[in-house]
């Protein structure tokens, strides 16, 4: 498919936000710029049809994730700056170095949103489509794959979560949290 | 080149996020701008996972009996990433807490201040 | 810029637990950026058009969470997405009136004891496909025991993830902002957190 103009409105804000929020040395600046970088992406989940993401992605970088952000700020201190992050060699290497690499597979890939594509005409993808509603009874097939079909990892996904809590108890040194 | 960019185009999007990420991670002395770089590469490689679930003509896969109703977007990356957004919002609020406790015991969150402390005692 | 000047030298020091007498991190850091510590900076400022607008719409985004929350089967939505949303009323309500109010009538047994449950829910439900089928979350096998079990039961385990998700999110929230006051209680004693 050919680039529509939203997609490309969304996806220029996106990298001119994460362009300012990496180069703001002025982190409360930066924070800001994430902020909205974070909204650009729930957007842009949006527009390419995936609205349970999108949902997350509004609520938790757009929302949470800067409020953490900021109460980090609060108990620890702040950084006032006019000036930009400059450019050092080991900095300006490992960027070139991933570009490259990461780039180089690109032109491999297939186009966005083609139907020939793997992962849309492939057998796994097509399996949950066809048999979710029949096996499940349940009409979104992202919540049908999370707990039906892949309950096992959505348990371990749940258990990181748990561990983060337990983590952030101990970093804090909060143990006797209740 | 051109047609790179007009059909591969989130796929570019994915690379010169994961490097601004990594920039952001090794050129920033500050803890916490460190933090919101691997934020941002990390929202880097959910873009890659959600546009290669994207299709044309597709809807959100919300489905009736027996699949009907399509061509729908692949539901399976979205599943993956859904779960990983909220494991990251844990990872970044750990990391966040590691760097008050870092403020705690050391008074700063930046990295050379740190090294000269730590060189210090 | 010159507004947030401030004396920095040894004003962030009484708090600190040990060491790091002689850094003076807080000052000039080199670069021409001005760095402020924590202690000067009030952690809450009341503003009433925030207040008011919170206590509008509070409601509505707990509501909105238990919605997706709950219809994550039909529509989009889930456990997660409704869990952040619900996290979101908290951490909207703490923005608008001070962390430490809200965090005190949220005791830290009853998160805790959100979280428990949710785990609990997902494993007792997960646990229960050995007593219906043969396997570990055999959804569909809840099926055999009353009409749409397998849709109601993968909508009790979105809802064990919500509860988990939204309090494991909510005490983050609060270990990371309430501590701040506590940071410069130099006594150990007098620290409330501890035990509340």
């Amino acid at each position: 498919m050919s680039l529509s103009v939203p997609v490309a409105v969304v996806l220029l804000f996106m990298l001119g936000s994460a362009l300012a929020a990496a180069v703001i040395r002025d982190v409360v600046g930066s924070i800001v710029a994430f902020a909205g970088y974070s909204f650009g992406v729930a957007v842009l989940w949006a527009l390419l049809r995936a609205p349970d993401v999108a949902l997350t992605e509004a609520a938790v970088g757009a929302g949470i994730t800067t409020v953490l952000f900021l109460l980090t700020l609060a108990r620890t201190t702040v950084t006032r700056s006019d000036r930009f992050e400059g450019i050092s060699l080991r900095s300006g290497l490992a960027v070139v170095a991933i570009v490259v690499t990461v780039g180089a597979t690109v032109p491999a890939l297939p186009a966005v949103g083609d139907p020939s594509a793997p992962i849309l005409a492939g057998d796994v993808s097509q399996y949950y489509l066809t048999n979710a509603y029949d096996q499940t009874g349940v009409t979104n097939v992202v919540t049908a794959v999370l707990v039906g079909y892949r309950g096992f990892d959505t348990l371990g996904e749940v258990a990181v979560v748990f561990a983060a809590g337990i983590a952030m108890l101990l970093v804090l040194r909060r143990e006797a949290f209740v | 080149m051109i047609e790179l960019l007009t059909t591969k185009y989130t796929y570019l999007v994915v690379v010169a996020l994961l490097g601004i990420g990594a920039y952001v991670m090794i050129e920033s002395d500050n803890f916490v701008k460190k933090i919101i770089g691997m934020n941002v590469f990390q929202t880097g490689i959910f873009v890659f996972f959600i546009s290669s679930a994207f299709h044309t003509a597709g809807r959100s896969p919300v489905v009736q009996s027996g699949g009907g109703g399509g061509p729908f977007v692949s539901p399976l990356p979205q599943v993956l990433i859904l779960t990983a957004i909220v494991v990251g919002v844990s990872l970044t609020a750990v990391a966040l807490g590691l760097v008050v406790r870092i403020y705690e015991r050391y008074g700063t969150i930046n990295e050379r201040t740190l090294e000269e402390v730590r060189a210090d005692e | 810029m010159s507004d947030r000047d401030s004396p920095t030298d040894a004003t962030a020091d009484s708090g600190r637990p040990d060491g790091a007498d002689e850094s003076q991190p807080d000052a000039v850091d080199g670069e021409g950026s001005v760095s402020r510590p924590a202690d000067e900076r009030p952690p809450y400022v009341e503003s009433t058009i925030i207040m008011t607008t919170v206590r509008v719409i509070a409601p509505f985004v707990l509501t909105l969470g238990l919605f997706v929350m709950f219809h994550g089967a039909s529509s989009a939505g889930g456990g997660f997405q409704g869990g952040v949303i619900a996290a979101t009323t908290v951490v909207m309500l703490g923005f608008a009136f001070g962390i430490e109010p809200i965090a005190s009538r949220l005791r830290n047994e009853h998160l805790a004891l959100l979280v428990l449950s949710g785990v609990g829910t997902f494993l007792v439900v997960g646990l229960g496909g050995y007593l219906v089928g043969d396997n570990f979350l055999q959804v569909s096998e809840y099926e055999t025991l009353f009409h749409h079990g397998s849709k109601y039961s993968i909508e009790l385990v979105e809802v064990g993830i919500g509860v988990v998700v939204s309090g494991v999110i909510t005490s983050l929230f609060f270990l990371l902002g309430t501590g701040i006051d506590a940071a410069d209680a130099a006594d150990p004693d007098t620290d409330s957190e501890e035990d509340r």
